[in-house]
């Protein structure tokens, strides 16, 4: 598949383009204008000209009298270096002064009243040539005078070209600023879409609750769309918990009634090999048991996190229970097992019954598994910190696995038989209390195979405060 | 009484014509300045002006480009503008450079699209209104002047500005009539431009100064020189419109001849140079001009040539403000297309018609009141 190039890309380069396309209008027009306007101004002095001289015509005894006024000529010597051509034409067509091979374009005996203005040819230079009508009115000469005035356009080229010039220099500037200005805009009307991103990114995989994050009203139905997703997905994913539950559930009425009828039998009355399929079934049979356990501790475990609100207790309290829930009376007496606790309390906000599920859980793991001779189970505290670590004398866990045993159904290769719910467990209920599940590599002589349960400790005032809010009182019990 | 004065006229025309031929035959000469070292071109100009003042600048710029032969040839204005103006209608050569103090008739000229135009770094220091288009340059600061001889005219009398001029001559017309020279403006070109400039001036003195000089019977000369040596040799006592550069020169050589800057308007005349358009050697000409726009070239031009400049103070000798450009009263002739309205040729024709008629026509005492 081909990457589509970046929204910003996309709308830059469609902005440059509206942006030069505008410029090159823009241009052309200021070029049109500016010519209008030179033009228009340069004409002025033409006709300005060739109206002075008009008005100084004169009849003397007779004879039209020209006198050109100097004025004029000033007046056209505002452009500066522009050559000037006259020619007055009397009324019958004969020149009185001035160039005599100067022509208009349109007959001179058509001009009668208005001056007229046109563009011409003159000794092989474009003019502008203005033609000025005189109607004398004196009985000795009647007729018409022509005053033709023409002048060639270098000084309103030049004007047309500075004024083109300056205004494509600032259309210039303009659609750069614009340009800048867009650019920044784009930017920052992209950054919700970053934002989005960032948020969906840094998302817990578990999370499947709804994105609630400010987006502009264009995006709303993309997170929509995506929360809509999240939705049948966290639907699903909630049948199919339930779907677990319900059939553990199931299965263990049936298990029950299995290892009871197991234990019915006699095994005085089988013989060697009769018996030893019997031990065998015994032990799958509560190995079958252990893991619908787990498999309905998990439910319950996911279930309680979305639904129960956390408290504060005394993690030394809840420890204690899960130590003695877990460790059966029917232990073989070789192994020592101790119970170590700090002097001060350690108070944490927590749903006692997951917590202790998840102790239990790390307990009857190290004992199933690791457990040799000794299994030492520690309180700690730290300053915002409560741990409680459970300890052995086994071999423990390599490092390079202890990611996944915290997952579902993946234990450890050297345990045998077990499922890896327990770890899972533990893992996702510290989670959901805000600590989290580590190991401790054993250290020969020294020191077992440690896990270690890592949880945010409060301090006494948000303790004393938490216990106010809560109005219940100081759980150590509730079972 | 008439009659004498008739017999005078005649003998002063006959003079004046004597003169006028001699300078005819004189102008149109040609000055050959032979190459310093190898020649390698040969710059030919022709110029509505004395060979004399040019001399040392010609001479100074072989200095600099000693393997260049100088042709200069010498006509009165207007013979120059006509042949300019018909060699540039029929396309012929006319020399490598034109220099004429007639501006007008040069602005006709690139008008009528004869010129090159000629852009350097020296012309850029060129002042606005000494260059048109680029193909005029005016290399001289000249300003106008009277002069006149100091053993005849009593100290009392001498003129320093137009009106003192006018009422000089109506006060004491018996002494001074027939004792006033000028341009003769039907044949100089920068004779008639000067006379067109005066009327041009805001006050209405010209017109009481033409009248008085009319009344003073004006001798006409064809030329600055012939005007000068009048008045040197003590024929006429004043000279009204000299050129002051001329008149400077010619005052180093005669004591007598003072030379007075008006104090109420000077006219500038800056002498120009042009490249015509069928000039086979442009860019030798472009050099000359080059030359006589740099510094080194204006040095010269004020030390040995023309002697004004327009930021030096006047020469020593000359009556008038220390500085034209301070005083305010300097009218520099703008080289543009202001200058087009005299040269229409109508125009030209009833101005010299109208000056006749009052310089000239007035042949007898009983047309004065």
């Amino acid at each position: 598949m081909r990457p589509e190039p970046s929204l910003f890309r996309r709308l830059a380069l469609r902005i440059c383009l509206v942006l030069a396309f505008g410029a090159a209008i823009l241009i052309s027009a200021a070029w049109y204008y500016a010519r209008m306007a030179a033009d228009d101004a340069y004409d002025r002095l033409l006709l300005g000209a060739a109206l002075q001289i008009s008005e100084n015509l004169t009849v003397e005894s007779g004879a039209i009298v020209a006198t050109l006024p100097t004025s004029a000529f000033q007046l056209l010597g505002l452009a500066e270096s522009d050559r000037i051509f006259y020619r007055i034409v009397g009324p019958s067509n004969q020149t009185l002064t001035g160039y005599n091979d100067l022509k208009t374009k349109e007959a001179l005996d058509k001009i009668q009243t208005k001056p007229v203005l046109e563009t011409g040819t003159y000794k092989g230079e474009q003019v502008r040539i203005a033609i000025v009508p005189r109607t004398l009115s004196d009985p000795a000469v009647p007729g018409r005078v022509h005053i033709i005035v023409a002048q060639t356009t270098e000084a309103r080229r030049a004007q047309a070209e500075k004024l083109t010039l300056q205004a494509s220099l600032l259309v210039v500037v303009m659609s750069l600023v614009a340009l800048a200005g867009a650019m920044l805009a784009i930017r920052y009307a992209l950054q919700p879409l970053e934002e989005l991103g960032m948020t969906l990114r840094r998302r817990d995989p578990r999370n499947l609750t709804p994105v609630n994050v400010p987006v502009p009203r264009e995006l709303k139905p993309f997170v929509g769309s995506i929360n809509h997703f999240m939705h049948r997905l966290n639907e699903r994913v909630s049948l199919l918990q339930r779907f677990v539950a319900d059939a553990a559930h199931q299965i263990r009425t049936p298990l029950t009634a299995l290892s009871a009828q197991i234990d019915l039998l006699e095994s005085e009355k089988l013989d060697a090999s009769g018996r030893q399929h019997l031990e065998r079934i015994q032990q799958r049979t509560s190995e079958l048991a252990h893991l619908t356990n787990q498999l309905l501790s998990h439910a319950m475990v996911i279930h309680r996190a979305d639904s129960v609100q956390l408290k504060p207790y005394n993690l030394i309290d809840v420890t204690r229970q899960a130590f003695r829930a877990a460790v059966p009376i029917t232990l073989d007496p070789d192994i020592i097992v101790s119970f170590e606790a700090p002097d001060d309390d350690p108070i944490i906000l927590a749903d006692a019954v997951s917590l202790r599920e998840a102790i239990v859980n790390v307990i009857d793991n190290a004992l199933r598994h690791g457990t040799q001779s000794r299994l030492e189970v520690r309180v700690c505290m730290a300053e915002d910190q409560a741990t409680v670590e459970v300890e052995d004398d086994g071999s423990g866990i390599p490092p390079d696995e202890w990611e996944h045993v915290t997952r579902r159904f993946e234990s450890s290769k050297h345990s045998e038989g077990g499922s890896g719910l327990g770890f899972a467990i533990a893992s996702e209920v510290l989670t959901a209390h805000g600590g989290r599940l580590r190991f401790r590599e054993k250290e020969a002589d020294r020191r077992g195979f440690t896990v270690i349960l890592e949880l945010p400790c409060l301090n006494a005032e948000e303790a004393r405060y938490m216990r106010l809010a809560s109005q219940a009182p100081f759980a150590s019990q509730q079972s | 009484m008439s009659l004498y004065r008739l017999i005078q006229l005649c003998f002063t025309l006959l003079l004046v014509g004597l003169v006028y031929s001699s300078a005819q035959a004189s102008e149109g000469e040609t000055a050959h300045f032979p190459a310093l070292q190898t020649e390698t071109a040969r710059l030919e100009i022709h110029a509505a002006t004395d060979t004399v003042a040019m001399e040392p600048l010609i001479r100074d710029f072989q200095k600099t480009a000693p393997d260049i032969a100088i042709d200069f040839v010498e006509y009165v204005t207007n013979d120059l503008q006509d042949k300019a103006e018909i060699t540039c209608q029929n396309k012929a050569v006319i020399g490598d450079l034109l220099i004429s103090s007639a501006i007008d008739q040069l602005v006709k000229l690139a008008n009528d699209g004869c010129a090159l135009a000629h852009v350097s770094a020296e012309t850029k220091r060129v002042e606005d209104w000494a260059n048109w288009r680029n193909e005029i340059y005016g290399f001289t600061f000249e300003p106008i002047v009277f002069v006149y001889n100091a053993h005849l005219v009593p100290p009392d009398d001498v003129p320093r500005t137009h009106a003192a001029l006018a009422d000089l001559l109506r006060q004491r017309i018996d002494y001074y009539r027939g004792r006033i020279g000028t341009y003769d403006i039907r044949v100089s070109g920068v004779g008639y431009q000067l006379a067109f400039e005066d009327t041009r001036q805001p006050s209405s003195i010209h017109g009481r100064l033409i009248e008085s000089m009319s009344r003073a019977e004006v001798k006409v000369h064809c030329c600055t020189n012939s005007s000068l040596d009048e008045v040197a040799s003590g024929r006429l006592y004043i000279g009204y419109n000299i050129i002051g550069s001329y008149a400077y020169a010619a005052s180093l050589k005669n004591p007598d001849l003072k030379v007075v800057v008006p104090r109420d308007y000077a006219l500038i005349l800056s002498r120009g140079a042009l490249i015509p358009k069928t000039s086979k050697q442009p860019a030798l000409a472009a050099r000359f001009i080059d030359y006589l726009l740099s510094e080194r070239g204006q040095e010269v031009a004020r030390r040995e040539a023309f002697f004004f400049h327009k930021d030096a103070n006047l020469p020593e000798g000359v009556d008038g403000p220390k500085t034209l450009e301070e005083s305010g009263i300097s009218r520099p002739i703008r080289i543009g297309p202001a200058l087009l309205a005299m040269q229409d040729e109508a125009q030209r024709r009833r101005f010299i018609a109208d000056w006749s008629r009052l310089m000239i026509d007035i042949k007898h005492p009983t047309a004065a009141p």
